[in-house]
């Protein structure tokens, strides 16, 4: 299951197995994900990763903070299989992907639900249109469609608006239609790449709240912010990133280092 | 698997409306393709029957001397007959040359009547068991006494294999490169598909859509092109048949008449097929250069 670590990279524990493996649980939840030795480097020379450890166990809720440019968002597309490690492992429930046959990325994405800042949503699709089309282009038969997309509109709380136009919608409204779609392969991992930057506090409140609300039905999840107030209010894990290094891991963490 | 095709033919028809001037721009260079194609294959046709039906029935025509002894007439008729690369020998004379000349030209009768005497020389023709034989036949008579000249068919015949040659040749590189435009033009337009579609394929990969799902869309739109090309054209040429038919049943008046509608039947298909490989191919090569980054 696991690579072999390239002949550089630290041997050892990292930090982040250490965090999230508390000795006194007795079965530790699976880990999910897992960067071993991670480093990126695009062809102009700048690395932006560098020798990245980290373990997610499944059901956990992890905050990845850090300033533009730390490599928070190539860290996300490493996940998401957009890229392609140049040195180290990055391992999806035990599969490294950089190994995938290229018919098998697809697969390894629907266990993955993905939201950003600005939603990518289609405009010319309603509310269950937009949700729907991720059933439809992958395959889904279409009498699952609909009780499906109902399900997850639920979860999201739009069953009312579920015909209605990305433009009809407030921000707040959007960024839930986007999470619906996300939901509705029911991903093992969720990924949000800033989904509060284009909300106000009121409003990114109630999608952390559904992120959470997520994440207690037993889905990983993982949010990239720069939303230090909820960082630090809600003292989940935080993993920080710093010129494409982790420099801080911890559990019940706040969104800057406390000493 | 009917889920898959049901979506694709369903995008590929929108894609196909949301994208629908280029489209039509295909579309119709499709066509001018496709009639010259068609065009091409009629006229070779045409052709090929007619060189076949001259070879068919190549005959050696002997023109004889007005001068010419009744007795020599007579012997070389004699000698003809007994030769054994000959079935038949007619002779035709003056009078019968003039007649058969004015059944084929009936237009031409004032020309004639003015005339003082007869000009038509009279002729013996010669069928052929085998027209390979034709040159045995030519070479004997060029000799005898009261021959004027002999008809040289086999020439004839060599002209029109080269015409047909030259045309066979100069068609295939005219459709060549008519067919490398069409191609051209089909991948630049469902090139803006896919761009006017980025922001879809990049959710579909995201979600997790396999590549065939985002690719299929694209080639059936070039298909659905290549095939309402196919069809335009053939609309084209059943409204033109009759004009179509009266040309070839003119021009090539040895032609067949069953020929026709075998050609009809083959230039229809060879139409679709082609209007369908060269959307497919063109979308193919469209989707693959855009999605294999």
């Amino acid at each position: 299951m696991v690579s072999p670590a390239p002949p550089d990279s630290k041997p050892s524990q990292s930090r982040a197995s250490q965090a999230a493996v508390t000795p006194t649980d007795p079965a530790p939840p699976r880990t999910i994900l897992a960067l071993e030795g991670v480093t990126k480097s695009y062809p102009s020379g700048t690395a932006a990763l560098r020798d990245v450890d980290l373990a997610i166990p499944e059901g956990d809720f992890v905050f990845l903070v850090g300033p533009s440019g730390a490599g928070k968002s190539t860290l996300i597309k490493l996940l998401i299989r957009d890229e392609v490690a140049t040195k180290g492992a990055v391992l999806l429930d035990g599969r490294d992907l950089a190994r995938l046959r290229r018919r098998e990325v697809p697969g390894i994405r629907r266990k993955i639900g993905i939201v950003f800042q600005d939603f990518k949503l289609l405009p010319h699709k309603s509310v269950r249109e937009n949700v729907a089309f991720a059933l439809e282009v992958t395959g889904r038969p279409r009498r699952d469609i609909g009780p499906a997309v109902d399900r997850v509109l639920r979860v999201v709380g739009l069953a009312a608006q579920a015909d209605q136009l990305p433009a009809q919608l407030s921000g707040g409204e959007q960024q839930r239609t986007a999470i619906a779609r996300a939901l509705v392969h029911d991903p093992r991992l969720f990924i949000a790449d800033e989904p509060t930057g284009n909300l106000d506090p009121l409003i990114s409140w109630e999608i952390i709240q559904l992120l959470l609300r997520i994440n207690e039905m037993g889905v990983t999840v993982l949010m990239a912010t720069h939303n230090a107030e909820v960082v630090t209010a809600l003292r989940k894990r935080v993993v920080a990133l710093e010129d494409g290094r982790v420099v801080r891991d911890q559990t019940a963490g706040a969104y800057h280092r406390e000493d | 698997m009917v889920a898959f095709v049901a979506f694709s033919l369903r995008r590929a028809w929108q894609g196909f409306r949301a994208n629908a001037l280029m489209s039509a721009a295909a579309t119709a260079t499709m066509v001018l393709m496709l009639v010259l194609l068609s065009g091409l294959i009629i006229v070779l046709t045409g052709f090929d029957a007619t060189l076949k039906y001259v070879e068919q029935e190549v005959q050696v025509v002997a023109y004889l001397k007005d001068s010419a002894a009744a007795a020599d007439v007579t012997s070389l008729e004699t000698a003809l007959g007994g030769m054994q690369q000959v079935t038949e020998v007619r002779y035709v004379d003056k009078d019968q040359a003039l007649a058969d000349f004015l059944a084929r030209h009936p237009d031409e009768a004032d020309v004639v009547r003015s005339l003082p005497t007869n000009p038509l020389p009279a002729s013996l023709q010669i069928n052929l068991r085998d027209p390979a034989d034709y040159l045995d036949v030519a070479n004997y008579l060029r000799g005898q006494p009261g021959v004027d000249r002999v008809l040289n068919i086999q020439q004839t015949v060599d002209q029109l294999a080269t015409v047909i040659g030259v045309l066979r040749t100069g068609g295939a590189v005219i459709l060549l490169v008519v067919g490398l435009i069409v191609l051209f033009i089909v991948v630049n337009t469902i090139r803006l598909a896919v761009v006017s579609r980025a922001d879809e394929i990049e959710i579909m990969r995201l979600v997790g859509a396999s590549d065939a799902f985002i690719r299929w869309p694209f080639i059936f739109e070039g298909a659905f092109m290549g095939l309402l090309g196919a069809f335009v054209t053939i609309v084209l040429l059943w409204i033109g048949q009759g004009p179509i038919t009266a040309f070839m049943s003119d021009y090539f008046k040895v032609l067949p008449v069953e020929a026709s509608a075998t050609v009809g039947r083959d230039v229809a298909l060879i139409v679709l097929g082609t209007g369908f490989g060269i959307g497919v191919l063109g979308s193919w090569l469209s989707v693959r250069s855009y999605l294999i980054r």
